[in-house]
Formats: structure tokens, C-alpha cells, sequence
């Protein structure tokens, strides 16, 4: 089935609008979130408008109503990543997963002496969370260079110190340069070979990978997968931590409070087990039934079709960007495993006034550092421009986007 | 009275009647970035961190002083042509006055020009952020100084 874009366009109420005193939207900030189908925004509309109500505890009408669908909208998230409901707690997003994996089960596990191997590309959220902790506790925080001539990870550095990490955190896919990382590998070399043998756990943050590959967390193997719902077609604030089994069970509770617990003394509590030990207080409840929607949504169609396409409008955008004079495209976009993410950076207009005098046409791009400025300091920028593409944008869109950014460079540059 | 809307100082007034008859965002911009290449700009080799504005997304920076009459005057350096620019109309607005009149000068002239609807909210934030710092050293030029 090959992707009928202007249907699909037409569940995107928002795509209609215009922007910029009458230019008609062109959103190209899909990598920062995407925007929301009719179905999702009915779903959480239909939740508040017919059966809004706190979920687990009650036993009137609308709480039944409420939980049966929080409840269904998780079974539905955690089967399309190849997930058992007990291997998923319910998060705000990808960096309170992280947190979760740093504050639950780190800090609990890990101590001097241990050793946690980021990466070069990590966002932000992937690399703060592990620097306060390696602060508190006396972990190493080590990196996998990139390698910036294609934004590629150097490997080489990998596998000269895999053998003494105890947790590896890995982006599946960069935010920054759309680069596909061989987290198979990294995976399995971490279990192989990490913490001298014994096997390191791995953690791999699918911000990113997750609305452009079907995860699979069962086939995967990572101990912790970290995701967002808003950047699938969900709504902000919700999101999930994929854990197996066992590496729950070495886990501690980040946040407490109600919900999570079995029974409050005045002296100790006892907590539930499973998942609903790490979710306290009232839940996303509408934002999970929105999720939930968003997966019913994009479960019509076929995952390798969304990124072929979003892949192949960000490499026809690359080549067309770097024939620009002045501009530099960060990273390499002829493989067909990265994203549809396309940075770049002119040598003379800084990003914030292309980004503003691009929004004057109608554009919507992302400008700045992009929670990632280790990344952005192997390329010795501090700042970039990035475009990025989902399943709704157009050749068409690509060619305005291209148009305009030329003559913006030939008035102002 | 202080200088707000409906009271502005002569050149300022033209520059707002300049741009408020511009309709076209594209246009506005490029009046923006000749206003850029034609201020008193603050050289990257006078930035520190000390005269650096916080708050704007681009690196930022502003010098003010009084002149040989005793009135105020800034500089300001940006790498963002729109924020030097944003900065040249404000040089315009307020070097020469009096710094007691730079402390309750109103920032709402880049309304009347049609910018502040052309800025990012982090960007508008980033021109308030100048502005305030443009007024607190006013107030610190009048303290240091000795009066008005």
C-alpha cells in the first residue's frame, strides 16, 4: 500500500491553517512534535466530554468508563511495541523514562567504580539525568565519539571500552542528524562483552525511532527502551519505560505517593508490584487514551512506508540544501536507515534570523541547539537549523521549503 | 510626561511611521537588517560577559555610557542581525536623553513599528530583557553620577 498523503493530510485539521499573515503552513518541526489527527483529538475530546473521571478506585459509572479505557489504551501501546503490559509504566515522556531508569534502578544498582557509556549524540535528557547521578554516586561517565564527516558513532571507541561498562545509553535514532545508530549491536556486544563479561544493561532512548520504526521490545533485547507519545501523533506528557521483568524487579520507586501503593502506615508503606509500583498519584489519563488513539491510527499503515517516505524527503532536502552556496548539511543522508531530519547552517545568516525570516514564509523550523550541544560542539557550531519530516508532509511542501529558502539567502546573505 | 505612545522623540516617531507602512514581513526584516548595518555596534572584541543579555537566544550584548553633554548612550553587538537591528532603533530611541528619562522610557515603540508580532516570544523576551538592562543602567549611570 503506498501512502495517500493528501488523505492522510485531511485527518490533520491543523495542517490547514495559515500562518504568517496568509502563507499556508508548512510544519517542518515533526522531530520536536508532530502534530495530531482528528481521531486523537476526538478520543481525548470523547474522554472529557462523556466519561472524565480519576481511574482505579472508584466504583461509579464514569470511573469504570474511565479506567476501561486507560486501561485498554495501555494494552493497545504496549502491544504495538511488541510489549506485555508488565514491562510498561506509564511516564510524562522519554526524559522522565530516563529519570526513571536513573533515579529507579542506577542509583539503586550502580555505585563507584561502575562505568555508564553515553554517546556524543545523546539529547540532553540522556546525558544531565547520568551526570547528577554520577555525581552522587562516583560513576564514570564515559562517551562513544562521533564521527562528524557522516555522523556516524566511532564504533572502534565502543568496542575499546565495552568491557568495562556496567549501563549503556544509546539514542536510537539522532535527533540532531537523523543518524541511525546499530543499537543491535551495541546491544548485543553490551551484553556479550559489557562489565568484563557479566553483561552491561542497555538502555536505548526511541524518541526519535519509535514514529519512524516499529520498536520491538520483545525481539529488541534492551533492558530499558525510553519513548514519547507526542512525537508519534500522541499528546504531549505522556510516554512510556519499557522494562523487562527482572530488571524491574531491581527497581525502586522514583516518585511515590498514591496509586502505588498496597498499604500506608503511619510507620511504613508497602508498595504494588508490577509497573503500577513506579506510576503514583492520578494519572495522564486523557493523554494515555490519546496515545492509545495515535498507535489505533498509525496501525493502518505499514511503518517501513513512513520512513521510506520521511527518509526520502529528507534526502532529496539535503542534497538541494547543500547546493546553496554558504550552507553546510551536518551529517549524511544517503543511507536509507536514518530519519527524515536534515540540519544544516548557513556561514553568514545566523539560524535565528533564517528561522524567523523561514517562518515569514509560512515555515515552521526548528532553530538553536536542539537539547543537544555536545553534538552540535563536534561540528564546532553552537547553534543550527533543522527541518524534519513525518508521514503528512509533501514533495511539494520540500520544494516550497527549498524555493524560499533560496531567495532568503539571495536577499540576505 | 514620559516618553510612551503618542510621545515619542522626533526620529524615533519617523522610524515608526517607516515601518508601520510596511505591511510585508519579508519587507519589515530587510528595513530590519539595514538598520543592523548602519548602527553603532558594540565589536565582538568588547563583549564580555559582564555587558552580555540573558534571555536572548543569539549572543547579545550591550555598553552604555554617558557622552560629553552628559546624556546617555549605548552600543550593543549581536551576532542576529534582527537583534542588532532591534538594537540600532533602540540607540535611536534613547541615546542623547537624559538617563532619568532612558529609566521610564516605554520599550512599546517596537508594537507601533509592527515588530514585536515578527518576533519569536523567546525573541521578544530577549529585546524586553535588553530593554530592562538598557533601563538599569541608566539608573545605575544616574546613581553613579550623582544625580540626574
Amino acid at each position: 500500500m503506498v501512502l495517500d498523503i493528501a488523505a492522510i493530510r485531511a485527518d490533520f485539521p491543523i495542517l490547514a491553517r495559515e500562518v504568517a499573515g496568509g502563507k499556508k503552513l508548512v510544519y517542518l518541526d515533526n522531530a520536536a512534535t508532530t502534530q495530531k489527527p482528528r481521531q486523537v483529538i476526538d478520543a481525548m475530546s470523547y474522554f472529557y466530554e462523556n466519561c472524565n473521571s480519576n481511574v482505579h478506585r472508584a466504583v461509579h459509572t464514569l470511573a469504570v468508563e474511565a479506567t476501561e479505557q486507560y486501561e485498554a489504551a495501555r494494552d493497545s501501546i504496549a502491544d504495538w511495541f511488541g510489549a506485555k503490559r508488565e514491562n510498561m509504566v506509564f511516564t510524562a515522556g522519554t526524559t522522565e523514562a530516563i529519570n526513571l531508569v536513573a533515579w529507579g534502578w542506577a542509583r539503586e544498582n550502580l555505585g563507584e567504580g561502575d562505568v555508564i557509556l553515553l554517546t556524543e549524540m545523546e539529547h540532553h535528557a540522556d546525558i544531565v539525568p547520568w551526570q547528577l547521578l554520577g555525581e552522587e554516586k562516583g560513576i564514570e561517565i564515559r562517551y562513544i565519539p562521533i564521527n562528524t564527516e557522516d555522523g556516524t558513532l566511532d564504533m572502534g571507541a565502543f568496542d575499546a571500552t565495552i568491557e568495562e561498562v556496567s549501563l549503556v545509553c544509546v539514542v536510537h535514532t539522532s535527533n540532531v542528524l537523523g543518524t541511525r545508530n546499530p543499537i543491535e549491536r551495541i546491544i548485543s556486544d553490551a551484553h556479550a562483552r559489557g562489565r568484563g563479561g557479566a553483561g552491561a544493561k542497555v538502555l536505548i532512548d526511541c524518541a526519535q525511532g519509535a514514529p519512524h520504526h516499529r520498536i520491538n521490545f520483545a525481539t529488541l533485547g534492551a533492558e530499558f527502551v525510553a519513548i514519547s507519545g507526542h512525537k508519534m501523533c500522541g499528546p504531549t506528557g505522556i510516554g512510556c519505560l519499557l522494562v523487562d521483568e527482572d530488571t524491574l524487579t531491581e527497581m525502586v520507586p522514583f516518585i511515590s505517593g498514591g496509586d502505588m501503593i498496597e498499604e500506608v502506615h503511619l510507620t511504613h508503606s508497602t508498595f504494588q508490584t508490577g509497573p503500577q509500583k513506579f506510576e503514583a498519584g492520578t494519572p495522564k489519563i486523557a493523554e494515555a487514551i490519546g496515545w492509545g488513539a495515535a498507535i489505533n491510527w498509525l496501525s493502518q499503515f505499514d511503518m517501513t512506508e513512513i520512513h521510506a517516505h520521511c527518509r526520502g524527503l529528507g534526502r532529496w532536502t539535503a542534497e538541494q540544501i547543500r547546493g546553496i552556496e554558504g550552507m553546510t548539511v551536518h551529517g549524511e543522508h544517503d543511507s536509507d536507515s536514518g530519519s527524515g531530519v536534515v540540519s544544516f547552517l548557513h556561514d553568514s545568516l545566523h539560524s535565528e534570523d533564517l528561522a524567523r525570516l523561514m517562518d515569514a514564509g509560512g515555515f515552521a523550523m526548528r532553530t538553536g541547539h536542539h537539547c543537544a550541544q555536545p553534538l552540535l560542539r563536534a561540528f564546532g557550531v553552537t547553534s543550527s537549523n533543522r527541518v524534519s519530516f513525518y508521514l503528512y508532509n509533501t514533495r511539494e511542501e520540500a520544494e516550497a521549503f527549498i524555493e524560499h529558502l533560496r531567495d532568503v539567502v539571495t536577499r540576505f546573505s | 510626561m514620559a516618553w510612551g505612545p503618542g510621545n515619542w522623540p522626533d526620529g524615533l516617531q519617523e522610524a515608526i511611521d517607516e515601518f508601520s507602512d510596511v505591511f510585508d514581513a519579508m519587507e519589515r526584516y530587510e528595513m530590519l537588517f539595514d538598520w543592523a548595518s548602519k548602527a553603532d555596534i558594540l565589536t565582538s572584541k568588547g563583549w564580555t560577559e559582564a555587558n552580555r543579555i540573558h534571555g536572548c537566544q543569539s549572543e547579545a550584548h550591550i555598553e552604555c555610557e554617558l557622552d560629553n553633554s552628559g546624556g546617555f548612550r549605548m552600543r550593543g553587538g549581536a551576532d542576529a542581525q534582527i537583534v542588532q537591528g532591534l538594537m540600532a532603533i533602540t540607540c535611536l530611541a534613547v541615546n542623547g536623553l537624559p538617563p532619568a528619562q532612558v529609566v521610564t522610557f516605554s520599550p512599546a515603540f517596537i508594537e507601533e513599528m509592527g515588530l514585536k508580532a515578527s518576533l519569536t516570544p523567546s525573541r521578544s523576551n530577549g529585546f524586553l530583557n535588553m530593554f530592562e538592562r538598557v533601563r538599569t543602567e541608566a539608573a545605575r549611570l544616574i546613581s553613579e553620577n550623582g544625580g540626574e
